[in-house]
């Protein structure tokens, strides 16, 4: 059972303070700013300490960094599964923030672009790759042109290059910039795209790790990731698990979005209760409206009902054991007034939309998702087809390449599950609208 | 080895006798007719072909091909009906159709009626309800009539269809894809909704 | 054994290579997984998710065409967990098509149909109206695209970049507008296309050549040899045994000789065999007359006839049989062999080969022919543009064994206007030829269809033919004919 951590009790956002340490520092994106903050300190400690691979890998393992993509898979045993030894690896940067509700890794780079190069070097450095990609989502003006000013600025300052800060490490960084395809956001469908063919996710096995962008061995990590790898570095292992819970340790930045009273971007331990965050931190619903539901972690996190928002702590653990899960930190608030058909028809257009059309169940699962979701919305649903919504979505369920399929189902699951009475009220719509006519 | 044994009758009486019976059916027929004769008792013959006999509606004759609204054969030259029918009497030749959103037709069909045992089978195969049993019964003829009824005879039989009443002839939604999707490669958008009529 | 695994497929233990795949294995034992993109000859695509299987120990299905073999693995294939995928498999693959098949070429041989029989039968749910998309596209020469009835397995794509190299199919559009289509501009262009339309498991790629020509039930399949080239390829042979017509040759598996494929060239071998392009009866000096008054008349023209003044003109489109037959029968007549000749178009590249499987030696049998000879220790004279040779020997009676693919001698009108100077000239061909009527007698012969026999293929692959009924009941095999002839020269004596 998820209870109300009491650690918590009378601290302020302000004291968790890890990636948004430069939050309201004047000109935060410089280089100078970073620098004065202990920027590339951690890149310094490395190189010059001559740090070997395993231990920086090991400092990683032990910090209990959890990927922040959403899947939650521990990095530095992701780095670890990298085959040692000489030949080409790459690193690719996930920054094609694509999952509803999201907008944490564009606050990063907001703030300064610097922390995820730095962070990128270290893991660079842990794996043995020279050479570096940041996958980013070609409509994202400003983020691009933030980080390749960053970019340039690492060149000029040594940090990048055939000898980075004379230490004989070799790497080279490069920007591309993706067409807006949700898909691209998984790291096979990111490599595929990378590698100029249909962004579509790959067959597994062979794992990325080992063969991966142009069949050589590729790690593909989230922006947050890699820019809190180096504040591990400075402050140790030790010093992040400080934060959050025995298993999701550190902080997290969480994005909430819907009719609160301060929307925004919040760096939180995760095992924060949700509750407080939505009431207290972003001081509750607009107009004082009711609380309906509340979908935690982005637009494929099956959803949560009021009454199970109670008691539930923010972190990979908690959300899983009520059936939902973290996933991008994207918390999205539905108010009293929104019909959650609605909801479901709005993420079912998404999920159609955004399916790349390779695995039969999920290219006609999610049109026929919509199709019947929509149909409902329209009055011409009847009984049972919200039963039918959750069984299709559920048949399409672990039964495809990437875990698109599973993000879809969802929403398409739990919402006709958990409120299955709104349904209800269009069939009788349609009931009556035909003893009218 | 089996056998029927075909006893004589046991009550042997003349009663029973060849003689007498038939002078009793004779007498019967005799009663009958004259009755008829005088107009005592209706006669149940009818004096075709100047009185033509009603069957039911149901009646299934000889064949026809039921046409689109727009006049065209509705046959998509499936062969369903040439494979079904077990006197093999159906010879269809197919061919691409003028209309993109038929693709295929039948350039012959042809029922060598001689062989056909009107059994109804091609009417029940035909996915697109193109091929009917009419109520047309007489098809006698001499031996220089053309037997093997072609695509034409099978189509313009107006009169046959009116006495099936053109609403049964049918009622099954039209076959015909749509229009909107003649477009070319690559960029296709078709709404997942559309497509309405 | 290392590189040996066992595994078990539904309790019955099967041993396969390291490195196979589930899927591999279930055939090897004799399982059958439902599958649509996957293709032996292929790479994995694993987009079609219909070979779930359940494998001991793995939480969730796995698709058997990815899923390596491996120590004591327990497969499943029967549980009601991995039918009821399989179920749902089909139903996602049927909701979007259309369903045409009654206009549909591939109806009867299609695998969609076959899983719902096998597999599926179950009520359609979808009560939605479907997605439409373009159909009957012109992507090239060949073949005709229904995008509609796709099921975008890729085995095109893939044959394509595999291949045959080309490159130019493409999956565009996402999730369920994805279609399958030509790049911009560019059609279907190579020699292989007749294959898009075999691997294609529905009726999404059909062959112009075959389309709307008969439904796939009438016909009946023949395990033959494609004489279109020395490669000679296994083929089955279509015929619809009521019309005795012949409509389509579809590569048969053989790992040692074409793989999976076959060319286009080969495709058109059918086209020769049926009635309307053949020589119905014997033609002596332009009369129709019957097959033993035609052997008669050779036989009477061989009498007391010196060996050196009977030449015998070989092309290598018969069967190792027939060479022996008509070899040892002129060897008995006359007593000793003849003058042998071998024809060869003047065009031909014989060390042509396109990298994949059509060769510029367009004789099936061109290795058997040699062997044939060198067994009889016959030393033959090529006639290959130059007919000098032929023309010295001054023959009485010459004996053609034409060949039966005419389209690969493209020169025979030629070389036959040469023949037709000789004194007697008997040419063994099916063709209804016009330049072959200025001989004195034609003899047809039947096709590589209706005949069994051997061919042996330019690596020495020997393979059978197997013979069909006959066209023409009364038109023999080379064979039979020199048979008639020793025996009538034997019966004259």
């Amino acid at each position: 059972m998820p209870v109300m951590n009491s650690a918590y009790n009378g601290r302020q956002p302000n004291d968790f303070k890890i990636l948004t340490e430069l939050e309201g520092v004047p000109n935060s994106r410089s280089l100078e700013v970073y620098k004065k903050h202990g920027g590339y300190s951690a890149l310094e400690k490395i190189l010059k300490g001559k740090m070997s691979q395993e231990e920086v890998i090991n400092i990683v393992k032990a910090s209990g960094l959890r990927g922040r993509g959403g899947a939650g898979f521990p990095t530095g045993m992701k780095w670890g599964f990298v085959p040692k030894g000489e030949g080409e690896k790459y690193l690719i940067t996930n920054f094609d923030e694509g999952e509803p509700g999201t907008y944490k890794d564009r606050y990063i780079a907001e703030l300064n672009a610097h922390m995820l190069i730095e962070g990128k070097l270290i893991a660079a450095y842990a794996i043995g790759a020279s050479k570096s990609y940041i996958y980013l989502r070609g409509e994202f003006y400003d983020e691009i042109a933030w980080c390749e000013q960053a970019v340039k600025e690492a060149y000029a300052a040594g940090y990048l290059g055939d000898n980075v800060m004379g230490s004989g490490f070799k790497h080279h960084m490069d920007l591309y910039l993706g067409a807006g395809a949700y898909i691209c956001g998984e790291e096979t469908g990111l490599i595929s795209s990378l590698e100029g063919k249909k962004g579509q996710p790959k067959l597994k096995p062979p794992f990325p790790a080992v063969k991966g962008y142009l069949g050589k061995p590729t790690i593909v990590n989230n922006v947050e990731t890699l820019a809190v790898v180096p504040w591990i570095i400075r402050n140790g292992a030790d010093a992040y698990k400080k934060f959050g819970t025995e298993k999701s340790a550190g902080t997290k930045l969480f994005n909430i979005s819907g009719p609160v009273v301060r929307p925004g971007c919040y760096e939180l331990p995760l095992g924060y209760p949700l509750k407080r965050f939505i009431y207290e931190d972003c001081g509750g619903l607009i107009g004082g409206k009711k609380l309906k539901a509340v979908i935690p972690g982005g637009a494929s996190a099956p959803v949560l009902t009021a009454a199970e928002v109670e008691n539930m702590t923010m972190d990979y653990e908690a959300f899983a054991a009520a059936g939902s899960m973290l996933g991008s930190g994207a918390v999205i608030v539905i108010p009293e007034d929104v019909s959650m058909v609605e909801v479901l028809e709005n993420l079912m257009h998404f999920f159609k939309d955004e399916s790349c059309g390779q695995c039969t169940p999920c290219r006609e699962g999610t049109g026929w998702l919509l199709k019947m979701s929509r149909g409902i919305l329209n009055g011409e649903g009847q009984l049972g087809d919200e039963q039918k919504i959750a069984e299709v979505a559920g048949k399409m369920m672990g039964r495809t390449i990437c875990t698109f399929s599973d993000a879809a189902a969802g929403p398409a699951r739990s919402i006709p599950q958990k409120f299955a009475h709104e349904f209800l009220e269009y069939y009788k719509k349609k009931s009556s609208a035909h003893g009218q006519g | 080895m089996a056998y029927v044994n075909v006893s004589r009758d046991p009550e042997r009486n003349w009663k029973n006798g060849y003689l007498a019976t038939s002078m009793l059916g004779l007498g019967t027929t005799l009663v009958t007719f004259t009755k008829q004769v005088f107009g005592l008792e209706e006669s149940n013959t009818v004096q075709w072909p100047e009185v033509e006999y009603q069957y039911s509606d149901r009646f299934k004759g000889a064949h026809f091909l039921t046409k689109r609204p727009d006049g065209r054969v509705r046959c998509t030259a499936c062969f369903l009906c040439a494979t079904n029918c077990p006197a093999q009497c159906i010879t269809i030749v197919a061919g691409e159709s003028p209309d993109k959103g038929v693709e295929k037709y039948p350039v012959r069909f042809e029922i060598d009626i001689l062989r056909c045992v009107f059994c109804g089978y091609c009417e029940e195969a035909c996915p697109v309800d193109a091929i009917r049993l009419g109520p047309e019964y007489s098809m006698a003829g001499l031996a220089e009539r053309k037997w093997v009824y072609t695509k034409d005879y099978l189509l313009e039989r107006d009169a046959v269809k009116r006495k099936v009443g053109e609403k049964q002839v049918s009622k099954k939604d039209e076959n015909v894809k749509h229009d909107s999707v003649d477009s070319a490669l690559p960029n296709i958008h078709l709404t997942h909704t559309g497509g309405g009529h | 054994m290392s590189n040996q695994v066992t595994l078990s497929i539904n309790n019955q233990p099967v041993t396969v290579p390291a490195g196979s795949t589930i899927i591999e294995a279930a055939q090897k034992a004799g399982v059958s997984v439902p599958h649509f993109c996957w293709h032996p000859g292929l790479s994995i695509a694993g987009v079609c998710r219909f070979c779930m299987v359940k494998v001991e120990g793995m939480p969730k299905l796995q698709i058997a065409c990815n899923t390596p073999a491996t120590e004591g693995m327990k497969v499943d294939t029967l549980s009601d967990e991995v039918k009821e995928t399989h179920k749902w498999a089909l139903e996602f693959h049927l909701i979007n098509h259309p369903l045409d098949c009654p206009i549909c070429d591939q109806a009867g041989e299609c695998e969609l149909q076959n899983y719902y029989m096998k597999v599926g039968k179950y009520q359609a749910q979808m009560e939605d109206q479907k997605v439409l998309k373009p159909k009957a596209l012109d992507v090239g020469d060949t073949l005709v695209l229904d995008t509609e009835r796709c099921i975008l397995c890729s085995r095109c794509v893939r044959f394509e970049d595999e291949v045959t190299k080309t490159s130019t199919l493409g999956i565009f559009n996402r999730g369920d507008q994805a279609t399958i289509g030509t790049y911009p501009e560019r059609k279907i262009k190579h020699n292989y296309s007749y294959n898009l339309a075999d691997i294609c498991p529905v009726g999404a790629f059909t062959a112009k050549d075959f389309r709307f020509k008969c439904r796939v039930w009438f016909l009946k399949e023949t395990k033959t040899v494609c004489p279109g080239c020395s490669t000679g390829c296994s083929v089955n042979l279509f015929q619809n045994s009521s019309q005795r017509e012949y409509y389509r040759l579809k590569p048969r598996h053989n790992a040692e000789v074409n793989g999976h494929w076959m060319c286009d060239t080969g495709r058109t071998m059918y086209e020769h065999l049926n009635a309307s392009s053949r020589l119905a009866s014997p033609q002596l000096e332009g009369q129709s007359i019957s097959s033993a008054a035609a052997m008669q008349a050779v036989t009477d023209a061989a009498k007391g006839l010196a060996a050196d003044k009977v030449a015998l003109v070989l092309t290598a489109q018969f069967t190792n049989e027939e060479y022996v037959a008509s070899l040892s029968a002129l060897k008995s007549v006359l007593k000793s062999a003849p003058k042998v000749f071998i024809w060869r178009d003047e065009s031909e590249k014989s060390d042509d080969f396109d990298g994949i499987l059509f060769r510029g030696d367009r004789n099936p049998n061109t290795r058997g022919m040699m062997d044939v000879l060198k067994e009889h220790g016959i030393t033959a004279t090529v006639l290959k543009g130059d007919y000098a040779p032929l023309a010295a020997a001054a023959p009485e009676l010459t004996l053609i064994l034409a060949p039966e693919v005419e389209s690969a001698y493209p020169n025979l009108a030629k070389a036959v206007g040469r023949f037709s100077e000789l004194k007697k000239t008997v040419y063994f061909g099916n063709a209804l030829t016009d330049s072959a009527k200025k001989l004195w007698l034609r003899i047809p012969v039947k096709t590589f269809a209706e005949k069994s026999g051997t061919f042996v293929n330019f690596n020495g692959v020997a393979q059978k033919l197997k013979a069909n009924p006959a066209v023409f009941a009364n038109v023999k095999g080379v064979d039979e004919y020199f048979g008639d002839l020793s025996r009538l020269a034997q019966s004259a004596v």
